[in-house]
């Protein structure tokens, strides 16, 4: 705010200055009309009187302000002097052009001109801030629209004026103001509907979603008229005296607005359509599987809710104000419009299909040709298949492992390695079982929901089974073989990898997924394992008839085939989801995140694995007796004692549960 | 029913008073005008910047969740990172139109998913670690490269003096 001393010291300054002057030339001529000859002719008189004017004219505005705007705020104020400062100058531009016609009603006239600018823009920040204000007063109200009939109605009658005189007496610098205040009636009119659009707005209970558009329109409407304005106005300048210099900055701002304007329209009427046609509602379960919150604007979403081919559900309402400035995902910033036309039929159809199975709607097929220059783009965040970017990252051949290797001999590799082989395992069982490409399917989805997850975990659970189950299984396995580390899923990947584990959670469902699988590659050999013990067992009990006494309880399981594996599988499972944690802890938090939420979703798996342990202890119990006379040097009794796989497996759970 | 980006404000206010993270208090500068905000910033432990109190404030665009907001340190500061007039250049910041400094990917740019507290979190971690490769005070920067004993005896002086201490 101005400090109100300058103002006022001026104004007294001023009008004693007159009082002076006016004093004076009394005081010499004693008559009014000579006195006022005198005042006329003498140049310092006329300054002060000028001075005075000046002043005046400050007063005045400043009593409109108080009338229209009450108090400015800082934010006002500034962009108030900020304009003032341009406009000023290029005033004193078009001075030059008109300097034969300089003369005191010129001055008078471009002051008039610069308080209306200022009041239109005042005015249009008033109605901008409609949009922010909490409470918007009956006082505001009224302030505006008489503000808004005064600022109409005065351009009006100034442009009416400057077309008569240019029409009778010629071109002159009315021309100029005529122009001025035709932009300027655009602009009332623009402050006009954007008032009543902010008004509509304000009286109704929800927000009024196509408000943005109708004031996207009215931008682009006035932007035109604007722009032809400005070109009919440089033409007849031209013509008429010489290139309008003080004209160029505005007429670039408005083109440059007006591009931008017509741009959104364009853009954004082409991801609005994407949007209404197709984009599928979000369904009342996948609402619930995301926590529900529209981001953009953070609130619940009950309905209108859209979700994007990315799987990112947002209000409908809020998505469309959002694509009028950029079209892209908010969250993933995929380029919407930029996704091509197959794949969003394809994503839409897939949808349809899926709303029945609840899967989520990325068609099976399409993922694995992610478009190149999406994919550069996105710079891998959003990868549509997540086994694209780990073969693309991996310097390590992949081949399918051979068929029927027990994973048991497990080298001891980085988890994704071990995902790696996972995958191929998946791969090579696609082509054989149907049920292999089930899993393949699920894991590249962009399933935001564990139960998808874990479904398609345990779908994929049953054609690996047979592979671990592929009887004799190595019995001569030395049982010191250590277990299979804890996977050093987190410390092996790269900084950026980790970064790009962060904040996108269809990335954390995948790493979940990954975990999962590991989960169940270790079960897996936790199951083999046991049925190593078992046949060594059975071979135990047929071989020697004195039985040893800490085997009686193992055996007696074992034989029982699934009760017994269940628990020792589950519990080697349990230090090794716990290790995986305490590692992603040493990382980041997030990911430790996505490691408890593992042991959560642990429970799933665990039950999966009983069943195929269920499965898998009876044929390999009933083949290891068929291949216990192998077995049988290595294992007896005495020796299995202190070194027995049990006891080893015990002291090793010990320590891990230790470390954990 | 007042605008969208009046509510979206609202609930950041209620979010940021209820769970205030670490080191950060931010609010409206008053109740009548929502879209101009104060914060105060901790300086991150084991920095230069380490026990300063760095008031800054916010000023929301109309749009909000659509445009990002300004911020601007109200104290004086030495960074890489922030003009001398206070303003902050972080590219969460920058809408992916507009790229001051030319070395930004649109991955980073603001969209409505970032928010306040986002803002301020990633303002801390700025001050932790500069960027000098898009200074918007290329002194501090250059200090910050080349003598970086002198960075900090800077950053304790500006520490000092938010706190009203005297310093040497």
């Amino acid at each position: 705010m101005p400090a109100p001393m300058p103002v006022g010291a001026l104004t007294m300054a001023s009008f004693a200055l007159t009082a002076a002057v006016i004093g004076n030339a009394y005081y010499q001529k004693k008559q009014f009309y000579p006195s006022v000859v005198y005042i006329t002719k003498s140049n310092p008189s006329m300054a002060a009187i000028y001075l005075l004017a000046f002043t005046m004219v400050i007063l005045l505005g400043k009593l409109l302000k108080k009338v229209f705007f009450g108090a400015l705020r800082a934010a006002e104020f500034e962009h108030l002097i900020e304009r003032s400062f341009y406009a000023v100058t290029e005033t004193c531009l078009a001075f030059t052009v008109f300097r034969d016609d300089f003369s005191p009603k010129f001055v008078a006239l471009f002051t008039v001109l610069l308080f209306l600018k200022t009041f239109h823009w005042l005015a249009d920040y008033r109605v901008d801030f409609m949009e922010r204000s909490p409470v918007i007063t009956l006082l505001f109200h009224v302030r505006v629209t008489c503000l808004l009939l005064l600022l109409s109605l005065l351009d009006l009658v100034l442009v009416n004026h400057a077309y008569h005189s240019t029409i009778t007496r010629g071109a002159s610098v009315q021309l100029v103001f005529g122009f001025e205040y035709a932009i300027l009636l655009t602009v009332a009119l623009n402050i006009g509907v954007k008032y009543v659009c902010h008004t509509v707005d304000l009286q109704s209970e929800n927000p009024w979603e196509n408000k943005a558009m109708y004031l996207l329109y009215t931008e682009l409407c006035m932007g035109f008229v604007k722009v032809v304005l400005y070109a009919v106005f440089m033409i007849i300048m031209i013509r008429i005296h010489t290139f309008p210099l003080f004209i160029i900055r505005p007429m670039y701002l408005t083109m440059r607005s007006f591009k931008r304007a017509l741009n959104d329209v364009i853009l954004s009427r082409r991801a609005i359509r994407n949007m209404n046609t197709l984009y599928p509602d979000a369904t009342p379960e996948e609402l619930r599987a995301v926590d529900n919150v529209c981001i953009i604007c953070r609130e619940e979403m009950l309905t209108g809710a859209k979700k994007l081919p990315c799987g990112h559900i947002f209000h409908a309402s809020c998505l469309r104000s959002w694509f009028q400035r950029q079209q892209t995902c908010p969250t993933c910033r995929m380029d919407i419009l930029r996704q091509p036309p197959p794949a969003q039929g394809g994503a839409a159809g897939a949808a349809a299909a899926a709303r029945n199975a609840q899967q989520p709607p990325t068609p099976p097929a399409q993922p694995q040709t992610p478009q190149p220059q999406q994919q550069q783009r996105q710079a891998q965040q959003q990868m549509p298949n997540p086994f694209a970017g780990l073969f693309a990252g991996m310097p390590m051949p992949v081949g399918p492992p051979p068929v029927g290797l027990p994973p048991f001999p497990f080298p001891p590799m980085p988890m994704h390695q071990a995902q790696q082989q996972q995958a191929a395992a998946a791969s090579a069982s696609a082509s054989t079982t149907e049920a292999g490409t089930s899993s393949s399917t699920t894991t590249t989805s962009t399933s935001t929901s564990s139960s998808a997850s874990s479904t398609g975990q345990a779908g994929g659970a049953i054609p690996t089974a047979p592979f671990n189950m592929l009887p004799p299984l190595f019995p001569l396995l030395p049982f010191n073989i250590p277990p299979p580390p804890p996977p050093l899923n987190f410390a092996a990947m790269t900084e950026d990898e980790v970064r790009q584990l962060e904040g996108n959670e269809r990335q954390h469902v995948e790493a979940r997924i990954k975990v999962l699988r590991n989960i169940q590659t270790l079960l897996d050999a936790a199951v083999v394992q046991m049925n190593q013990y078992a046949s060594v067992v059975a071979s135990l009990d047929m071989n020697s008839q004195s039985i040893p006494r800490n085997a009686t309880p193992q055996q007696a399981g074992a034989t029982e085939s699934a009760s017994a594996p269940e628990p020792s599988s589950s519990q080697a499972a349990e230090p090794m989801v716990g290790a995986a944690a305490d590692r992603a802890n040493s990382r980041d938090p997030d990911s430790l995140k996505e490691a408890t939420s593992v042991t959560s979703n642990d429970e799933a798996a665990r039950s999966e694995v009983t069943s195929s342990t269920s499965v898998a202890a009876s044929p390999s119990s009933l083949s290891s007796t068929t291949t216990t006379s192998a077995s049988a040097d290595t294992s007896t009794p005495d020796e299995l004692h202190p070194d027995s796989p049990q006891e080893i497996r015990r002291r090793r759970l010990e320590r891990f549960t230790q470390n954990t | 029913m007042a605008g969208r980006a009046l509510k979206r404000l609202m609930t950041e206010y209620k979010q940021l008073t209820l769970n205030p993270p670490e080191g950060i208090i931010a609010g409206p500068t008053n109740e009548e005008n929502f879209f101009e905000w104060e914060a105060l910033i901790m300086g991150p432990e084991g920095t230069c910047f380490e026990c300063g109190v760095f008031p800054a404030k916010l000023i929301f665009p109309p749009d909000y969740p659509l445009s990002p907001p300004k911020m601007q340190f109200t104290c004086e500061m030495f960074h890489p990172n922030i003009y001398p007039d206070g303003r902050v250049c972080i590219s969460i910041l920058h809408a992916p139109g507009d790229d001051p400094m030319g070395y930004e990917s649109s991955a980073e740019r603001w969209s409505p998913v970032q928010s306040v507290e986002k803002i301020l979190l990633s303002v801390v971690s700025m001050l932790a670690e500069p960027n000098d490769e898009s200074s918007a005070n290329v002194d501090a920067a250059k200090m910050w490269r080349d003598d970086r004993d002198q960075f900090n005896r800077i950053a304790e002086r500006l520490v000092r003096k938010t706190l009203n201490l005297p310093y040497p």
